[in-house]
């Protein structure tokens, strides 16, 4: 069969071959003998597939409209889809999924059981063969006594936010080769949702195999959202307020459970005004939950990227260049602005926990 | 609304039955395509679409007016105004902060001090791809190739959904006549498009995903994190992701408007089975390569004169086909990698040609070695262009060499299989699934809805939750 060149469509006039055609030219029936349809049956093809995927596929699909945000369209996807999936679960056709996702390590509705975006700083091989979590049983401060041969191991966890500033910082922290540090982190999460994603657990799961000796948390961006009910927990109002400061605090609570020592950094302004009025509220329940915490530090990333108080601003100076800080999306922080904060992040772990940080 | 989403789904659906159900009628159909195509844009921004709006008048006057003119001048007076506008518009939105920065920054460096506003415009998706169909349509009407189109038929030809946002950067000469010509409603070659799209839907949900997160991303995060293994499976890693990826986008792109009655070219030609550098260009985004080749190198010059003229040539249109894709010195490396490897190859068969030497007919071996290293200088350039700066590029590749002593973490048997099965597929006939496609369009209908559906539920389970947007439509 010749090849066709760059620059020819790949499909044929539409008229399939007569059978003369058929036989006296084999190969055409290679490339031409595709059936083709009228547009009528091509769109009763079209919406069948669709709704016979939508009925295999529904209990994934209302697993993702349920942990969606609150608002019409998961209502309305909820309205669509719990039908069909109790009919799917009925019939039992959803088995071939659901075990499919359990193949892949995901639970039924396929939703992650672990972090989807992981990595480890240098590795750790074993813990000091006397190592008790939350007891030190020699008299130097581990922190303070970090080597090549005995690194500091620091956990950074967040959502999007925290993988700008966890990547930058990991990567500046390998680099002095005297802390071994894990990321983890997974973009569209955060406190609010422990239905989509529960950060408590995979903390759990981190501190369990980690230990770590300190735990730098950034996130929040997308925590300004309602509580789903029954009933609703709109954002904002005291109810939400209540909740997602003792939800913070818990965390908080949870990380530093096995003796390691937290730093939590706030999130910096954004340039839409709503939604910074919306961080802004997000970040004053967690610094007053962090001052209710013993053992937490709360930086201000503003300090170093303009803070929700301040005017939002793209650049900042250091060392007198211009330094572009924030993507254009007007939320993310770019790399130079993760590096940024990553050495301010160091300077902290420097002077309060005395790590001997270059 | 990026094309793998339930919401495009339904999108396309109500898209497909009000296009064919008007088909009968030009106008409107024409009309119903435009309205659905600024539909499909405005979901992003809105206000974009007077952008796009905006361009589509400017080539429109353009081209009138150099239609209309005979006057060789004046018609280049013209051609070059517009272009400059269009140009200009691109430049805004895409280098202004990259370019003010950046001279700021020099300024300050040398002591005059705050020189320009340091600014930052949202960039507008697609907009690299439907400004440069905006100039090859004036440019071809400058070369009287084309007639001017109405201002509906180029509203159309601009905005036209499938390609809008990340290509195929379609010729007016390929897709005006098409708008103007009556499709068949009876005939539509919908196997072919099914398989161009759950072949690309699979490419992107799940491999490209896939790779993107378990080997590319972490490693181009932190570099010096990770072993000399995982940085070199990164870079390997990221050539088939986005190969899967921009490869993936064109195939639904090209089965979506197949559905519609539109053909577009290819844009792909299994890259990763190129011997030489001019030959992975032929093959890896062809309508952009033959858009710099026909719009830039070409009028440069070509290769029509002294190796240093053709050198200088074949450089800049590399480079400034590099900075197209972004504004970072990462993509300007990029292009300058892939321009510095043409030029060594062309000089290398100018001067072997001038010297009588007949290339023989490459054995087995020899073709196998051109593929491999081809490939490899390919990875190398391509931890440019996934590297969020020039240290970042630098810090992957150093630790290529340099990171023997730690053990890799993140490289599995599924990962050795993804890499390798693609790029060995690219190493078969590009048309091999083709009968297993005939064969299914011939069945009946309710057994196609089954495998369809199947297909389709594969693709959604094994792909990621969450749907990663496309690396292309952000240029």
């Amino acid at each position: 069969m010749s090849e066709l060149p760059p620059g020819e469509d790949l499909a044929d006039e539409g008229l399939p071959p007569t059978p003369e055609e058929r036989s006296s030219h084999p190969s055409m029936h290679w490339q031409q003998g595709r059936r083709t349809l009228s547009w009528i049956r091509v769109l009763a093809l079209m919406v069948s597939i669709l709704a016979v995927w939508l009925v295999l596929d529904s209990s994934t699909l209302l697993h993702n409209a349920e942990v969606s945000p609150v608002g019409t369209r998961r209502s309305l996807s909820l309205a669509l889809l719990r039908p069909l999936a109790s009919f799917a679960n009925v019939v039992q056709i959803t088995e071939l999924e659901k075990g499919a996702n359990r193949a892949l390590g995901r639970n039924a509705e396929g939703a992650p059981q672990g972090h989807v975006l992981k990595t480890a700083g240098p590795t750790v091989s074993t813990l000091p063969k006397h190592h008790t979590p939350g007891v030190t049983t020699t008299t130097i401060d581990p922190l303070k006594g970090a080597s090549p041969t005995s690194p500091a191991r620091i956990l950074l966890v967040g959502d999007s936010l925290g993988l700008d500033l966890g990547g930058s910082l990991q990567n500046a922290l390998a680099s002095t080769g005297i802390v071994a540090a894990t990321l983890d982190g997974k973009e569209s999460t955060g406190l609010t949702r422990p239905d989509y994603y529960s950060w408590p657990a995979e903390l759990n799961t981190d501190l369990a195999a980690l230990h770590p000796q300190v735990v730098v948390v950034m996130m929040g961006a997308n925590d300004p959202q309602d509580f789903p009910g029954p009933p609703d927990v709109p954002f904002g109002i005291p109810a939400w307020t209540t909740e997602y400061q003792k939800r913070c605090e818990d965390f908080m609570r949870l990380a530093t459970s096995q003796g390691a020592k937290l730093i939590w950094v706030s999130l910096p302004a954004m340039q839409d005004p709503a939604l910074n009025a919306r961080i802004a509220v997000v970040n004053q329940l967690q610094k007053q939950a962090s001052s209710s915490v013993p053992g937490v530090i709360y930086l201000d990333a503003g300090t170093v990227l303009g803070g929700t108080t301040s005017p939002y601003s793209a650049f900042v100076t250091q060392g007198g260049q211009n330094v572009n800080v924030r993507t254009p999306d007007g939320i993310h922080v770019t790399p130079q602005g993760g590096d940024l904060l990553a050495h301010y992040v160091m300077s902290q772990l420097r002077s309060h926990y005395g790590i001997p940080l270059p | 609304m990026l094309f793998p989403t339930i919401d495009f789904a339904i999108f396309f659906v109500l898209a497909f039955a009000l296009a064919w159900a008007l088909s009968p009628f030009p106008a409107p159909w024409k009309l119903s395509l435009l309205g659905l195509s600024y539909f499909f844009y405005g979901w992003w921004d809105p206000k974009f679409v007077l952008l796009i709006v905006a361009e589509t008048a400017l080539a429109h006057v353009g081209a009138r007016l150099m239609h209309r003119s005979e006057d060789p001048k004046h018609r280049k007076a013209i051609l070059i105004g517009t272009i400059a506008v269009l140009l200009g518009i691109l430049g805004y939105f895409k280098y202004a902060g990259f370019l003010t920065v950046n001279i700021d920054n020099l300024a300050r460096s040398l002591g005059l001090g705050n020189l320009l506003p340091l600014i930052q415009p949202t960039l507008p998706v697609a907009i690299s791809f439907f400004t440069f169909m905006a100039i090859s349509y004036v440019i071809d009407i400058y070369h009287r190739q084309l007639e001017p189109a109405t201002p509906l038929d180029l509203a159309v030809y601009l905005a036209f959904f499938p390609h809008l946002v990340a290509g195929p950067i379609v010729r007016g000469g390929e897709l005006l006549p098409q708008i103007r010509t009556r499709r068949d409603a009876r005939h539509i070659d919908y196997s072919r498009a099914g398989q161009l799209i759950l072949r690309g839907m699979f490419k992107k949900v799940v491999v490209s995903s896939y790779l993107a997160s378990h080997i590319v991303d972490p490693v181009f995060t932190s570099p010096k994190s990770h072993s000399a293994l995982d940085a070199l499976f990164a870079a390997w890693g990221y050539a088939v992701q986005i190969y899967c990826d921009f490869s993936g986008y064109t195939d639904i792109a090209i089965g979506l408007a197949l559905l519609l009655g539109i053909r577009f070219p290819v844009n792909f030609d299994q890259p990763y089975r190129a011997v030489n550098l001019q030959d992975f260009w032929r093959r890896w985004h062809i309508t952009l390569s033959r858009w710099l080749r026909d719009y830039l190198y070409i009028p440069l010059g070509g290769n029509r004169g002294s190796e240093s003229f053709v050198a200088r040539n074949i450089l800049i249109t590399m480079i400034l086909g590099g900075l197209w894709h972004g504004a970072n010195w990462t993509f300007l490396i990029w292009g300058g990698l892939h321009g510095v490897g043409q030029v060594v190859g062309h000089i290398r068969r100018t001067r072997r040609a001038a010297a009588g030497i007949i290339e023989p007919e490459p054995t087995r071996w020899r073709h196998i070695l051109s593929v491999f290293w081809t490939f490899q200088f390919v990875c190398l350039a391509w931890i440019f262009f996934r590297a969020t700066s020039v240290h970042n590029a630098f810090a992957v590749v150093s630790q290529i060499f340099t990171g023997w002593s730690v053990t890799s973490t993140l490289i599995s048997p599924l990962m050795i299989l993804t890499i390798a099965s693609v790029i060995a597929l690219q190493q078969l006939p590009a048309r091999l699934g083709d009968r297993l496609v005939v064969e299914i369009s011939n069945t009946r209908l309710w057994i196609q809805v089954g495998v369809g559906a199947l297909l389709l539920l594969a693709i959604t389970t094994l792909g990621p939750t969450g749907v990663a947007p496309f690396i292309y439509y952000r240029f």
